[in-house]
């Protein structure tokens, strides 16, 4: 397969979900925000991170370190972050959280299993996960202004997670019937996101696009240069370092938008980045993928 | 004991994941059905079709014959569901769709794939498509009293079953873009059209089963005969035996409820016979798996 074939194969599904969930959302359908985040990440994730780990075989190794390397990418992209904001003088709570937690679920989770297969989805996933507790812990707490730890237990994916590390370890294998139960409900997830982000999309309201133009574009170097040295550190290759970088590089998660709505920290703001970074990573993306595949 | 755990292992999935439907729809949690209902129809069923026939190569004869015996049983099935809504005096436009067309895709497509395989789940399309197509047509016509072609033309399966033909018999495969793109939109078909169909079973509200409630046995039953009947007449083996008496027997198509309900002919009654067929097949399930799955092949 040639190379464009190749890189079409992986970036035309994840464009097509999201013009879907855009014309859907601009001809004036309603997509619930409740309904698609309690169907995807009260039901489908956890089960797609079950049925995953319960079909791909990693070592608890390479786990190990992808997941030390993805809370240290976390942790710098926070400080760097931060660092940059204090540059530009600009308020850590509404910008900060959009620095720092990417796009790593709708975004990051079907390039991976598009590039790399369902290994690749694996590794993403150990991304995802540690990326969403941060998100519902650091994050959240920077935009409100208060930890909470209830609201991260309440979550299904984190126990779905340690499910999956009792069974890499102990080796156990669910029962057929339940690997295939998880298995048929972890579809929903990849889609439903795809197509709940373009609605998101289609109906924000943006401000300062020039802004969120030059804050992106530090976003996304950052991140792959933070990838790429990371990935060195921990001496990861192959699959979990294609992964942590393509991850790494993932444009401004839509969640940071939902949080700044809520706790009123300057959403226009954080929509246009999240618009601007997402229009980039149709440009950013084949490219980093195009260098990944061809042995970069 | 390895055939009873090999059923439990094809409807636990099943019963699972309507069982969330339907605990969803008792909370009292919103639920929009028109867009769950929009987005399968629409994108993620025509999706499903186009993927599964294109990946599996199936044989387009046995994709066929599939339809083609599935429509005789649906012929048979609108001759003697019209003779027995005589007998019993009963309003033979708002009740024949409801005796006639089953719950081909909700809940045939699952077990089709649980019980044969993706082989299975290909067959299971074939009739589903005829079904669905058939549902459109006559169901809106039968209830509204008039041919109408507008809802057949405008559901998208049979386009997409001609694309996929298109592949099949030029013996091109489809680039990976479309592959990729159709199998990750399908996916969702078959989990939400699961999880709706519970909602669907747990909202209905069903004032008294009665004659309905015979009427469904009677689905269920002349289903599970007419595909017994036509598998042994047309010798048919293994994954196409086995479909062609799952999809048969299905309950009452939850689209028999929302076109009486929207025609405004007698949806209490079309409701309690879709509920009704829908539970006593969820009870008997075991059994019509055993005699779908026992035999040669």
């Amino acid at each position: 397969m040639s190379l464009f074939a190749q890189l079409s194969a992986i970036i035309c599904p994840i464009f097509i979900c999201a013009a879907i969930g855009f014309f859907w959302k601009k001809t004036g359908q309603g997509l619930d925000p409740d309904l698609v985040t309690t169907l995807v990440y009260k039901i489908s994730v956890p089960c797609l991170i079950i049925a995953t780990f319960s079909k791909v075989v990693v070592t608890p190794q390479a786990l190990a370190s992808l997941g030390l390397a993805s809370i240290f990418l976390l942790i710098l992209n926070g400080i760097l972050g931060a660092l940059l904001l204090r540059i530009f003088r600009l308020p850590f709570p509404s910008y900060l959280p959009a620095m720092t937690f990417s796009l790593v679920g709708s975004m990051g989770l079907p390039v991976c299993l598009f590039a790399y297969g369902e290994e690749g989805l694996a590794h993403g996933l150990v991304v995802f996960t540690i990326t969403s507790i941060g998100t519902f812990t650091v994050g959240a707490a920077l935009a409100a202004g208060k930890v909470s730890v209830d609201k991260l237990l309440k979550e299904p994916a984190i126990w779905a997670a340690l499910a999956a590390i009792l069974m890499i370890w102990t080796g156990w294998k669910l029962p057929v019937w339940m690997s295939n139960t998880s298995w048929l409900l972890g579809g929903i997830a990849i889609p439903l996101q795809l197509i709940s982000l373009g609605a998101s999309l289609a109906q924000f309201e943006v401000s300062s696009l020039g802004r969120a133009f030059s804050l992106t574009i530090v976003k996304l170097g950052l991140g792959f240069g933070l990838g790429f040295s990371l990935a060195e550190l921990f001496g990861l290759s192959g699959i979990p370092r294609a992964v942590l970088i393509l991850q790494a590089t993932m444009p401004v998660a839509v969640s940071n938008y939902m949080f700044a709505v809520i706790y009123k920290r300057e959403p226009t703001e954080v929509a246009a980045m999240v618009i601007v970074s997402t229009a980039i990573a149709a440009i950013s993306l084949p490219l980093i993928l195009a260098w990944l595949l061809t042995g970069g | 004991m390895s055939v009873l755990l090999e059923i439990a292992t094809i409807i636990a999935p099943l019963f699972v994941i309507a069982g969330i439907g339907f605990a969803w729809g008792r909370s009292g949690m919103p639920f929009d059905t028109n867009m769950i209902g929009g987005l399968v129809v629409n994108f993620a069923v025509p999706c499903l079709i186009f993927s599964t026939l294109t990946r599996l190569e199936v044989d387009i004869s046995d994709f066929g014959a599939a339809a083609g015996v599935f429509s005789l049983a649906v012929g048979a099935n609108i001759v003697a569901s019209a003779i027995l809504l005589r007998l019993m005096r009963r309003d033979i436009g708002a009740f024949l769709p409801a005796t006639v067309f089953a719950n081909n895709g909700n809940m045939g497509l699952p077990l089709c794939l649980f019980a044969f395989g993706e082989e299975g789940l290909a067959l299971g399309i074939s009739i589903f498509v005829v079904s669905a197509s058939a549902n459109f047509l006559l169901g809106v016509s039968f209830v509204s009293g008039k041919l109408s072609l507008r809802e057949t033309i405008k559901a998208p399966h049979l386009y997409v079953v001609m694309a996929a033909l298109g592949f099949l018999f030029a013996e091109v495969q489809p680039p990976a873009w479309l592959a990729n793109t159709t199998y990750i939109i399908g996916g969702m078909s078959i989990p939400l059209m699961l999880i709706a169909l519970g909602v669907s079973l747990a909202r209905l509200t069903v004032s008294s089963f009665g004659q309905s409630f015979i009427l469904g046995l009677y689905r269920l039953g002349f289903g599970l005969g007419i595909g017994l009947l036509l598998s042994w007449f047309f010798e048919l083996e293994g994954v196409a035996r086995g479909v062609l008496i799952l999809q048969c027997a299905m309950p009452s198509a939850v689209l028999n409820y929302i076109i009486a309900a929207r025609y405004d002919r007698k949806p209490d009654e079309i409701a309690g016979l879709v509920v009704g067929s829908t539970f006593v097949s969820l009870a008997t399930l075991p059994l019509l798996l055993l005699v779908a799955m026992q035999g040669p092949g």
